[in-house]
């Protein structure tokens, strides 16, 4: 592959013998491509991307009420790092937004994996109304969804009612004697459990999604493959384990990219659930959810600025990990 | 002998397993579908009925109330209308965009591409709370304010879009294929256009979905640029909520009618989505 | 260079086109909630007296981020905006929104004075005109107060008094006094503002989240928490709603709104039952409440104004009143017959008086450009850890006070 792209093979040595001139600028053209290909990219992310860059590196280091109109930024160097560094909400919103996303990330992918797997043997129509189904919470706007949670997730809701009944039958009863239905789990106002129950919503809302995801990328193991291996005595686990999964790394590495940045930007579930941030929010706030608040609500933009750049830095981390352990099969250079 | 060497065990494992898995996933689809049919169900009550609904699936009497608050309070049709022209432009030229970006990282080697991939990668990773300031001025600046053009443009070059076009490239057009094509002697754009684009189709058809649902849904953008005759359906819905005595039937009401494009939208694409495995892959 | 001229000419031509058509263009409104429907059902009426305009309305939040947006670029915001009291603060003197002083002038005197207050800067100007207010008040069940022997004069008169009325319901009849002991916490915070200070700061920005008046705020709540006085619902959800029908507790202090959705929806049933009176141990306070401005962008500020004059005429303020529960902040209204009517939800009670002598009596509070952070700090977070993890008082009193010294500026 150390051909550069474009670069004409024999026919195109005996058109340039031929006519030199035109053949020079296909040349120049063709060294180009790649960069031709890009540069929408290039033209909209200059127009649309460069400028806010610069503007937020500059605000972190301005003291800004933004009701007061742009002339009013005051230089104050790292003040709002500093700020924001001993601050132990942020601190505390990270945790929350970590933890949150562990708990609704990992089982995302450990099922979404097998079942599009499955949903692919199940056939084309099967899988069709499954993943359609599957794929509701991700286009069901999230008022709608909020809402039925909310309501599922109160004292009198669905979540309590559900455990009640396992409380009073007496085959589960002895499992359940930690409960006690004068004191109904409350679910999105103690701190104990908000962080359960924004995951459940997460994990619910994005399943759909990653099976999405991956039955695309089941689509590129041709069928030849697993019928070899059947002829070869593997059995479904096996042909899952040995085929699918291996060839399936490309999309595991972007299901899971997206995972991480999508989860330390988790706002609306969040939000919703405790309440517009006014019950369990010591364990239910997120990172994204602080920073709205700073910038918005609190009007201290620099310091919403600052701890921006700071979140950056610790998603960016977070993927160099990532990227530095699993890159190289993720990413499939070569 | 041994209990696992049975035949029949292995049978009954094996039935059991087949079966829990079905149930579970026939389970599973019941508590995704359930609050878009709860929606409907919501929808035909109005606010004290919802508000002493509890999970019980009673249809009320009031949709069609709901549904005359919804025109009076917001101008439904014109708001799912510019919905639709946004979702619509944005999600095919990103199609475009994102696969020329995506299959540019993935086929060619040139100086720069680590930097760019990175960049691209990076930009994802910016908190977008505060990128709203500097893009209202931009937008301010280029005299678009109040266009659509405004609103879908900058998401078009998606860098999640690229990536996912990268990933499938990577996974699923053979090297050979391209060089074949080169030696028949076809120019880059067209080996992309005719040769790359048709293998792409499932990803693209996962790309569209996405962009259609973001651009459907996103609110803050719409909400600062657009106003009167140009605004969008979900600015329309928000501005009904968050009084006490928000017209709840009419807003669920509301926000269901306008799921049902990005439901048609899924469909279709979702067809798309496995004609590789269809159609015989590659690979 | 022909083809330029002519360009340039034409885009000339337009320009002056737009500039003639938007000297006599309609105005535009950014408002939020219930006025979204104001400006709808009115436009006819305003359009009339005031001029014509074009209203864009959105929720709570989209409203005043978007005014923020507007205000920190210098663009886009409409010729006059609502601003909610809880958002004022931040408002009020950041120079983005005009002094309307002059203008309202002739008007001070019929306006609810705390009101007034609350809408001027740190200079004395008016910036925001108060078109509504959210007089606070107790609703309390009547079956479990006169119904029972008790009589709500004695029971509101101080809190041991009430107290006692409370431990008597939860010992007698199983009922709560209360549906959460954190809108009492509230209540208290609130509706003990000396004059001249903020909810959470004094004039100069000393912060006095420590004083006496937080520490009994919270010890207050604790106490009703500890001793089984609350019913710990939220609000706003299905365990709330069914309180109200269901009686489960005795007492909710809300704004005086809060009658509108009581007798509306949440609980029709039970009209009749209830009755309203002043907050307990004497104490005045206001939840919510709405002011009106004109950004310094306005490109037609007298027409903006005569908007704002219209809102708060007499006879708009009724109407609004009538129509969405929105209370005049006009005082010369408030002995308007509506107010004596009788309210068969309430057992035929003239609450609207009682409302009203709430209204006037609460003290001025001044908008502190940190309400918003301290709030966060003291309602949301120092007061939820006291009620719900146990966290020791002025151990979370302190804590919140140093962390608003670091935010402050």
């Amino acid at each position: 592959m150390s051909r550069s792209p474009g670069i004409g093979t024999q026919g195109s040595d005996v058109s340039q013998l031929e006519m030199p001139a035109p053949n020079r600028l296909k040349e120049i053209i063709s060294q180009g491509t790649p960069y031709w290909f890009l540069s929408p990219w290039v033209i909209i992310y200059g127009i649309f991307g460069i400028f806010p860059l610069f503007f937020m590196v500059f605000l972190s280091f301005q003291d800004w009420n933004p009701s007061e109109g742009l002339g009013a930024m005051q230089y104050i160097g790292s003040t709002n790092y500093v700020k924001a560094f001993t601050d132990p909400l942020l601190y505390k919103s990270m945790w929350n937004t970590l933890t949150i996303a562990l708990l609704s990330g990992v089982p995302q992918h450990l099922f979404a994996i097998p079942m599009a797997y499955i949903l692919v043997q199940l056939g084309e129509r099967a899988r069709q109304w499954f993943t359609s189904a599957y794929f509701l919470p991700y286009i069901t706007s999230t008022v709608a969804v909020s809402m039925i949670f909310f309501q599922m997730y109160q004292g009198n809701g669905i979540f309590n009612n559900v455990i009640v009944m396992f409380h009073d039958w007496s085959v589960t009863a002895p499992l359940f004697t930690w409960f006690d239905p004068d004191y109904p789990i409350q679910w999105v106002r103690a701190n104990s459990v908000i962080q359960y129950s924004i995951a459940l919503v997460v994990f619910w809302k994005y399943l759909g999604f990653n099976i999405v995801i991956y039955s695309a990328g089941m689509a590129t193991i041709s069928n030849d493959l697993y019928e070899a291996a059947k002829i070869d005595g593997a059995n479904t686990y096996q042909r899952f384990t040995q085929i699918a999964l291996p060839l399936l790394k490309p999309f595991i590495f972007f299901g899971v990219t997206m995972t991480i940045i999508g989860n330390m930007n988790l706002f609306d579930e969040s939000y919703v659930l405790t309440n517009a941030l006014k019950t369990a929010t010591k364990d239910g706030m997120t990172i994204s959810n602080y920073l709205f608040r700073i910038a918005w609500e609190d009007q201290q933009m620099g310091m919403a600025a600052a701890i921006s750049w700071i979140l950056f830095g610790v998603i960016a981390i977070f993927t160099a990990i990532y990227f530095y352990l699993f890159g190289r099969e993720g990413l499939q250079e070569n | 002998m041994n209990i696992f060497d049975n035949a029949l065990f292995q049978k009954s494992i094996y039935a059991f397993l087949k079966y829990g898995v079905l149930a579970f996933l026939i389970l599973f689809a019941m508590t995704t579908i359930f609050p878009f049919v709860y929606s409907i169900v919501l929808s035909t009550h109005d606010q004290e009925g919802i508000s002493s609904l509890g999970v019980s699936m009673g249809l009320g009497i009031d949709l069609v109330e709901n549904y005359n608050e919804l025109l009076q309070r917001t101008a439904f049709w014109t708001g799912i209308t510019n919905s639709a022209i946004i979702a619509i432009l944005g999600t095919v030229i990103s199609i475009f965009f994102c696969s020329m970006c995506g299959y540019s990282l993935a086929v060619y080697k040139f100086k720069g591409r680590n930097v760019i991939f990175g960049i691209m990668l990076l930009s994802m990773m910016i908190p977008p709370v505060l990128s709203l300031i500097p893009y209202f001025l931009i937008v301010d600046m280029l005299g678009l304010m109040n266009t659509h053009f405004a609103v879908w443009v900058p998401f078009t070059i998606a860098p999640m879009g690229i990536f996912l076009v990268r990933q499938y490239v990577v996974a699923s057009i053979p090297k050979d294929l391209l060089e074949a094509a080169k030696l028949d002697g076809a120019g880059e754009f067209r080996i992309y256009s005719t040769i790359v684009m048709p293998l792409l189709k499932p990803s693209l058809a996962t790309l569209a979905i996405i962009q259609f649902v973001f651009l459907w849904n996103n609110f803050l953008q719409p909400l600062v640029i657009l106003e009167g005759d140009k605004a969008v359906i979900i600015t329309m819905i928000r501005s009904m909520q968050g009084t006490p005595d928000a017209p709840m039937g009419a807003i669920i009401l509301g926000s269901f009618l306008s799921m049902l494009p990005l439901i048609l939208v899924f469909v279709v694409s979702s067809k798309q989505m496995i004609s590789g495995l269809t159609s015989g892959a590659v690979k | 260079m022909n083809l330029k001229k002519t360009l340039s000419a034409a885009v000339a031509a337009a320009g002056l086109v737009v500039a003639a058509t938007s000297a006599q263009a309609a105005i535009t409104v950014d408002v939020y909630g219930d006025y979204g429907n104001y400006f709808e059902d009115f436009k006819k009426d305003i359009t009339r007296k005031a001029g014509s305009y074009k209203h864009n309305a959105n929720d709570w939040g989209g409203h005043h981020n978007k005014l923020t947006l507007n205000l920190a670029t210098g663009s886009g915001a409409a010729d006059m905006v609502l601003v909610d009291t809880g958002m004022i603060g931040g408002y009020i003197n950041g120079g983005g929104l005009m002094d309307l002083s002059d203008k309202f002038a002739p008007f001070e005197k019929d306006m609810v004075d705390f009101a007034v207050k609350q809408g001027q800067n740190e200079k004395g100007q008016q910036i925001g005109v108060p078109v509504d207010l959210g007089p606070g008040v107790a609703f309390f069940r009547r079956d479990y107060m006169e119904d029972i022997g008790y009589d709500v004069d004695e029971v509101m008169e101080t809190w041991e008094s009430w107290l006692a009325y409370g431990r008597e319901l939860r010992d007698d009849y199983g009922v709560y006094l209360v549906s959460n002991a954190d809108g009492i916490a509230r209540s208290i915070i609130y509706g003990t503002v000396k004059e001249g200070n903020g909810i959470y700061t004094g004039p100069n920005n000393e912060i006095l989240i420590e004083n006496d008046r937080f520490k009994f705020a919270f010890n207050m709540a604790k106490q009703l928490r500890e001793e089984g006085l609350d019913a710990n619902t939220g609000m706003w959800n299905d365990d709330w709603y069914g309180g109200f029908r269901e009686g489960t507790f005795a007492m909710e202090i809300q704004g005086a709104w809060m009658l509108g959705h009581l007798q509306g929806w949440i609980a029709p049933d039970t009209e009749g039952s209830w009755g309203a009176s002043n907050l307990p141990n004497g104490i005045y306070g206001t939840w919510g409440g709405t002011f009106a401005a004109i950004p310094t962008q306005s490109k037609d500020v007298e027409s903006a104004w005569n908007v704002i004059e219209y809102m708060i005429s007499p006879k708009a303020q009724l109407a609004a009143f009538d129509e969405w529960a929105m209370f005049p902040a006009n005082k010369t209204v408030h002995d308007d017959e509506m107010f004596n009517e009788g309210i068969d939800f309430l057992r035929g009670q003239d609450a609207r008086v009682l409302f009203a002598e709430i209204a006037n009596n609460v003290n001025p509070v001044q908008p502190g450009a940190y309400d918003n952070i301290a709030e966060t700090l003291v309602v949301n977070t120092a007061l939820q850890e006291v009620l719900a993890d146990g966290r020791d008082v002025n151990e979370a009193l302190k804590d919140a006070a140093q962390q608003l010294q670091k935010r402050m500026r």
